[in-house]
C-alpha cells in the first residue's frame, strides 16, 4: 500500500487538474483578437500564482521533504540574488522568487551575519563558498555557476535520500539539461577548463568530465559529442536555435511529470500538477511577451511548452 | 466445550477478522481519496460515496461465514455440538476462502476504487466507469464466499 497516505491529497489534487488551461484554450487564446476574448478564456480556468499553487499543493499534502525538491532551483536563485544584492549594496527583496523552501530573509541574514550554518544543510556548504569566493574575487558569474552547480547537486541528493524515482528522474533531467546549457555557452566563450569544472555539475545520464573534454575543443567537438550520445535530439535543436532547446528541456520535464496523471497514489501526482502549472505560467508569459513584440501567431504555437492536461 | 468446537470458533473470527481488516482498510483508503475530491468539490459526494461502499462488502461476507459457523456448530442457539477435532478443522478451513480472499480483494478494490475517485474527480460523468472497475474486484470475494458457504454447509454434524 506505499503512497497511499497521499490519497486525500492526490484525489484533491485530480479535482483541480479540470482548471489547467487545455490546448484548446492555449489555441484560442492565441487566436483571439481582443483582450475581453483573452480574459474570456482566462476566466474559464484558474490561473492563480505559482505561490499559491504551492501553498495548495502544500496545505493538501502530508509533511513530506520529498516535494520540497521542486523548489530547490528557487532557493539557490534566492542564495544568488540575495549575494549579489548584498554585495551591490541593493535591496535583495527586488530579486527573490516564490514560492521557495526557504524565508529569504534567512538567507539575507546567514550572508550579513556569515552565520552559514542558519541555513539548511542542502545550502549550507554552498553559501558559505559561494560567499568566500565573491567577496575574494568579486566575480559574480563565478559564484553564480559555482550556486547553480550546487543547486543541482542539492536535487540529485536530495532526490536519492527521497527514494522517489520520479524525483530521481527530474533532478536527472534538471541536471542534463542545465550541463548541456552551461557546456554550449562556455564553448561559445572559450571559457578556461577551470571554470567549466566549477560550473558542470554531471550526472550519470551525461558524465560531467566528458562533457567538459567536448566543450573544450569548442561548439563544434560539443555537438559532435552529444550527437553521439543519447542527446542527439537536444543537440539538433541547439544548433537550431538555443530557444528551441530551451522548449525541448521544459517539454521533457512535462514528459515526466505526464508519466504520473494516471497514479492515483504517492507524491508524482503533486509534483506534476506544480511542474503542469509552471508551465501553464511559462506559456502565458510567452504569450504575453510575444503579443506585445506583435510576433506571428506560427512562431507563438512554436513556442508554446507541452501542456498537461 | 471440545478441542473441535474451539477450531470451529477460530475459524469463525479468521473469516469475520481478515475479511473485516480487509474492508476497513479498503473503505479507509477510498474514503481518503473522496475526502480530497469533496473537499474541492463537494456537489460530488455522492458519486464518490458509492465507490467508498465497495470494498465494505467483504467484511458482511466474513460476517456472514462466521454467523452461518456459528449456526451449524450450535452456538448461536446455546447448545453446542460436540465437535470433533477433524470436524472443527473443516470448519476453520471452510472460513479461510473468505478470510484471506476477502482481506486481499478488500485491498486490491480500495485501490481500485481509489482510482475511480480519480476517474470521479476528472471527469464525474465517467463515474461508472470506476464503479464498473472497482466491482470486477468482488468477483473474487463472491467465489471465495461461494467455497466457504459450501464447505461449511457440507460438513456432517
Amino acid at each position: 500500500m506505499s503512497g497511499t497516505k497521499y490519497a486525500f491529497a492526490v484525489a484533491a489534487i485530480k479535482s483541480m487538474e479540470s482548471s489547467l488551461l487545455t490546448r484548446t484554450e492555449i489555441d484560442r487564446l492565441i487566436n483571439s483578437t481582443s483582450p475581453s476574448e483573452k480574459q474570456a478564456v482566462l476566466a474559464s480556468s484558474d490561473t492563480g500564482s505559482l505561490e499559491d499553487t504551492w501553498k495548495m499543493i502544500r496545505g493538501y499534502a502530508p509533511d513530506d521533504k520529498t516535494l520540497d525538491i521542486l523548489l530547490y532551483k528557487n532557493d539557490f536563485h534566492n542564495l544568488k540574488a540575495a549575494l549579489k544584492a548584498i554585495m551591490s549594496d541593493r535591496d535583495p527583496a527586488d530579486y527573490f522568487i516564490k514560492p521557495a523552501n526557504i524565508d529569504t530573509e534567512l538567507i539575507v541574514n546567514a550572508i550579513n551575519t556569515k552565520e552559514f550554518e542558519t541555513l539548511p544543510d542542502y545550502m549550507r556548504d554552498a553559501a558559505a563558498e559561494a560567499y568566500e569566493l565573491i567577496t575574494r574575487t568579486l566575480d559574480g558569474q563565478l559564484s553564480d555557476s559555482l550556486i547553480d552547480r550546487a543547486a543541482l547537486l542539492a536535487m540529485q541528493k536530495g532526490a536519492d535520500k527521497s527514494g522517489s524515482e520520479f524525483m530521481k528522474r527530474y533532478a536527472e533531467y534538471m541536471t542534463v539539461t542545465s550541463d548541456i546549457k552551461t557546456a554550449y555557452r562556455c564553448a561559445k566563450m572559450n571559457k578556461p577548463r577551470r571554470f567549466m569544472e566549477n560550473a558542470i555539475c554531471g550526472s550519470s545520464a551525461l558524465d560531467g568530465e566528458m562533457l567538459i573534454n567536448a566543450a573544450m575543443s569548442g561548439l563544434e567537438g560539443l555537438f559532435s559529442f552529444l550527437d553521439s550520445s543519447s542527446y542527439s535530439e537536444p543537440s539538433a535543436l541547439l544548433k537550431e536555435s538555443p530557444a528551441r532547446f530551451e522548449k525541448w528541456c521544459d517539454d521533457i520535464i512535462m514528459e515526466l511529470a505526464e508519466t504520473s496523471r494516471f497514479k492515483t497514489f504517492g507524491s508524482e501526482p503533486l509534483a506534476a500538477f506544480y511542474i503542469a502549472k509552471e508551465a501553464e505560467i511559462k506559456n502565458l508569459r510567452i504569450l504575453s511577451v510575444c503579443a506585445e513584440s506583435g510576433t506571428d501567431k506560427e512562431t507563438i504555437t512554436e513556442r508554446m511548452r507541452k501542456l498537461y492536461v | 466445550m471440545t478441542n473441535g468446537l474451539i477450531l470451529a470458533i477460530i475459524g469463525a473470527a479468521i473469516a469475520s477478522l481478515l475479511a473485516g481488516i480487509g474492508s476497513a482498510k479498503g473503505v479507509g483508503l477510498v474514503g481518503e481519496a473522496a475526502a480530497g475530491v469533496v473537499s474541492v468539490d463537494p456537489s460530488k459526494f455522492s458519486k464518490v460515496l458509492v465507490l467508498e461502499l465497495l470494498p465494505g462488502t467483504q467484511g458482511l461476507y466474513g460476517l456472514l461465514i462466521s454467523f452461518i459457523i456459528l449456526t451449524r456448530t450450535g452456538l448461536l442457539s446455546g447448545n453446542p455440538a460436540e465437535l470433533s477435532v477433524t470436524q472443527g478443522l473443516a470448519f476453520l478451513i471452510g472460513a479461510l476462502p473468505i478470510g484471506i480472499v476477502g482481506l486481499l480483494s478488500a485491498l486490491a478494490q480500495g485501490r481500485t476504487a481509489a482510482a475511480g475517485v480519480g476517474i470521479t474527480a476528472k471527469k464525474p460523468e465517467h463515474n461508472s466507469k470506476g464503479i464498473i472497475m472497482a466491482a470486477m474486484v468482488e468477483t473474487y470475494a463472491i467465489l471465495a464466499l461461494l467455497i466457504s458457504v459450501l464447505i461449511i454447509n457440507n460438513i456432517a454434524v
